[in-house]
């Protein structure tokens, strides 16, 4: 399947908004999730963005013959048609306007239909970081394709755009972070030249979050 | 009790920095690792996008010397960002010179940066620690953090730069 990688615009927002869910469903803590579309808007389009991403699409010649998005599967069926709740369908388009003929109707995929007709099929979030002992240094914290669009070299096109931009700012290496269990992604890291930190040098994420993070903070000293 | 002050740092600094940098590395038994160079340091983080912040601390000297104060610790910080909770403060280094610890100087370190994150609209503190760093690892776990590798599993990876090169000269636009 042929797709191209680009960088992330901010109308994008709302499709990685999507998938970043969809990563969290994966990783079993998708109540984990907080941020909304406006958010990521906020924080990585404005003048000191504190991330960059990209994003992998199908071009058109995977849409329907109407013009309309590819459709995926949807786990209750049914889309919203002006406002009326019906079967999805292969040529509805949805999210957005569908136009039939001289009508105009407004399509959109309900809650329970997360992946019916997205172009954007695919992300990559990341940062940079800085090393006391090299220097520069990116940080991966997401890189997701939908299931429908696996094993086509789309998750490999991400991650190798990614490392692209590490060596074109003069990175020293890259970061990023894999549940123990996730089998999948641990081979697929592996097969790239991925070292194990935490197995080679004991490395362990710590944090201060939420409630922890405010006990800390009213203890501060007062100028 | 001795006295000691907490201040963001200047780029008269960096000299400190790179010294305190190289301690805490030996610290962790990799002191060879430390590539950086006090021009590295005054570029990165004093320039017009600074990639790292820093806050020292430092005692009085002593009194019959004329010198000023001495820089005995610091951490070393910067903003990252997680998708489902928004901006992040990350801790990357964080030393204090064996003679002047246990007198409280780590506590108002930590205490200070968690102002800070919540100061920025941070929702969470996160950082690394070797496993067998125990006394780290305590410090921490004593004022409230938690142990996501051991709670949620998750395992740090990284990518050297000669293996990026090969895979981004695999990339097509």
């Amino acid at each position: 399947m042929h797709f191209k990688v680009r960088a992330a615009a901010k109308e994008d927002c709302k499709e990685i908004s999507r998938m970043i869910m969809e990563l969290a469903v994966y990783e079993n803590m998708p109540d984990q999730v907080k941020t909304s579309h406006e958010d990521l808007e906020r924080d990585g389009f404005s003048p000191n963005p504190f991330y960059e991403c990209l994003v992998a699409e199908v071009p058109d010649e995977h849409k329907t013959k109407d013009g309309h998005c590819l459709a995926g599967r949807s786990t209750c069926g049914h889309v919203s048609v002006s406002g009326q709740r019906q079967p999805a369908s292969s040529s509805l388009c949805v999210g957005g306007q569908d136009t039939l003929g001289s009508s105009t109707r407004q399509v959109k995929r309900l809650k329970c239909c997360p992946n019916d007709g997205y172009t954007v099929v695919g992300y990559a979030l990341y940062f940079y970081t800085y090393s006391t002992w090299k220097g520069r240094s990116v940080y991966m914290e997401d890189l997701y394709v939908m299931p429908d669009f696996r094993g086509k070299g789309i998750g490999t096109g991400l991650m190798a755009k990614v490392a692209q931009v590490g060596v074109e700012k003069q990175c020293v290496r890259l970061q990023f972070s894999v549940l123990e269990w996730n089998k999948p992604s641990l081979d697929f890291y592996i097969a790239k030249g991925a070292e194990d930190l935490t197995a080679k040098e004991g490395w362990h994420f710590l944090r201060f979050h939420g409630q922890s993070l405010d006990t800390l903070a009213k203890e501060a000293p007062k100028d | 009790m001795t006295d000691f002050k907490i201040r963001k740092a200047e780029p008269k600094d960096v000299p400190d920095i790179l010294r305190l940098i190289k301690e805490l590395a030996k610290y962790e038994g990799m002191e060879n690792q430390v590539k950086l160079t006090e021009e590295d340091l005054l570029e990165d983080g004093f320039g017009d996008n600074p990639l790292y912040h820093c806050v020292m601390a430092e005692v009085p000297s002593e009194p019959q010397s004329n010198n000023g104060p001495v820089v005995i610790g610091f951490a070393m910080y910067y903003f990252t960002y997680d998708p489902w909770i928004g901006k992040l403060l990350y801790l990357e280094d964080f030393f204090v010179m064996e003679e002047y610890r246990e007198i409280g100087i780590g506590s108002e370190i930590l205490k200070l940066l968690s102002d800070m994150a919540f100061e920025t609209r941070c929702n969470s503190m996160h950082f690394v620690v070797a496993k067998d760093n125990q006394e780290s690892i305590e410090f921490y776990k004593r004022r409230g953090a938690a142990d996501i590798t051991l709670d949620e599993g998750w395992r740090l990876f990284k990518i050297n730069r000669s293996s990026l090169f090969k895979m981004s000269s695999g990339s097509k636009e």
